[in-house]
């Protein structure tokens, strides 16, 4: 990549932007945190849920970050598996993404270069898409 | 991780992240379109087709973005329509 650098204005826009996101995220927290989706109507729900009346992979994980900022990992775990488990490899790739974005380095993952990864991953979660809709006892709807 | 100052050896950013955050935030369509195109950046690279894996990346990277911009606007317009038959609805129902 090749671009004209100004050290300021760099800085400048760097700082703005990590305001902004720490504001979108501290904002996206406190409405999770003080307001239960379960019991609140204002939240959106999944539009497949909503046009079907079945689960998509992601389907509880509004409920599930809610339970989580309460401390309670086995009550968010049981509402989405998928998210609970996926939750420390995002925050790892997010931060590295971050630290890349602000100190202009490029580490990578190792495991997203892995396309057995990939197709396991997704498998996964095809396969709890399906599974979480059968009426069999870990999975009720 | 891998970390080096030379270019050459680290793969071009595949943005699986953002495939995954779809998946997990319910907007898989576009999920899908970046995790076949993560997948190619992996295969080109593997190959040793630099220039094509970048290229793939740089696809990767604007679906990405249109994938984070289109997913909360096409759930917005969604419920604007539902709003709207519901509204109709009972206006209707009034007369």
């Amino acid at each position: 990549m090749s671009y004209t650098r100004v050290p300021y204005l760099q800085v400048h826009t760097k700082i703005l932007k990590i305001t902004l996101l720490l504001a979108l995220l501290g904002g996206a927290f406190l409405v999770l945190f003080l307001f239960n989706p379960s019991q609140h109507s204002f939240f959106l729900p999944c539009p497949f849920k909503f046009v079907t009346g079945y689960n998509c992979p992601g389907c509880g994980s509004q409920r599930a970050l809610h339970q989580l900022a309460h401390g309670n990992i086995q009550t968010a775990f049981f509402l989405n598996p998928l998210l609970i488990l996926s939750l420390p490899l995002l925050i790892y790739s997010l931060g590295l993404k971050l630290w890349n974005y602000l100190f202009e380095t490029v580490h990578r993952v190792r495991l997203f270069y892995s396309n057995l990864f990939i197709f396991s991953y997704f498998g996964i979660a095809i396969a709890y898409w399906i599974f979480r809709n059968l009426p069999i006892y870990p999975f009720v709807k | 991780m891998e970390s080096s100052h030379n270019a050459a050896s680290v793969p071009p950013d595949n943005n699986l992240v953002w495939a995954i955050l779809c998946t997990v935030l319910c907007c898989i369509p576009f999920g899908i379109v970046s995790i076949l195109k993560a997948n190619k950046v992996n295969t080109l690279w593997a190959q040793g087709d630099h220039v094509g894996a970048r290229k793939a990346a740089s696809d990767a990277k604007k679906w990405a973005i249109w994938g984070a911009i289109i997913g909360p606007l096409a759930i917005i317009i969604f419920y604007v329509i539902i709003f709207v038959i519901y509204a109709g609805a009972i206006f209707a129902s009034t007369y």
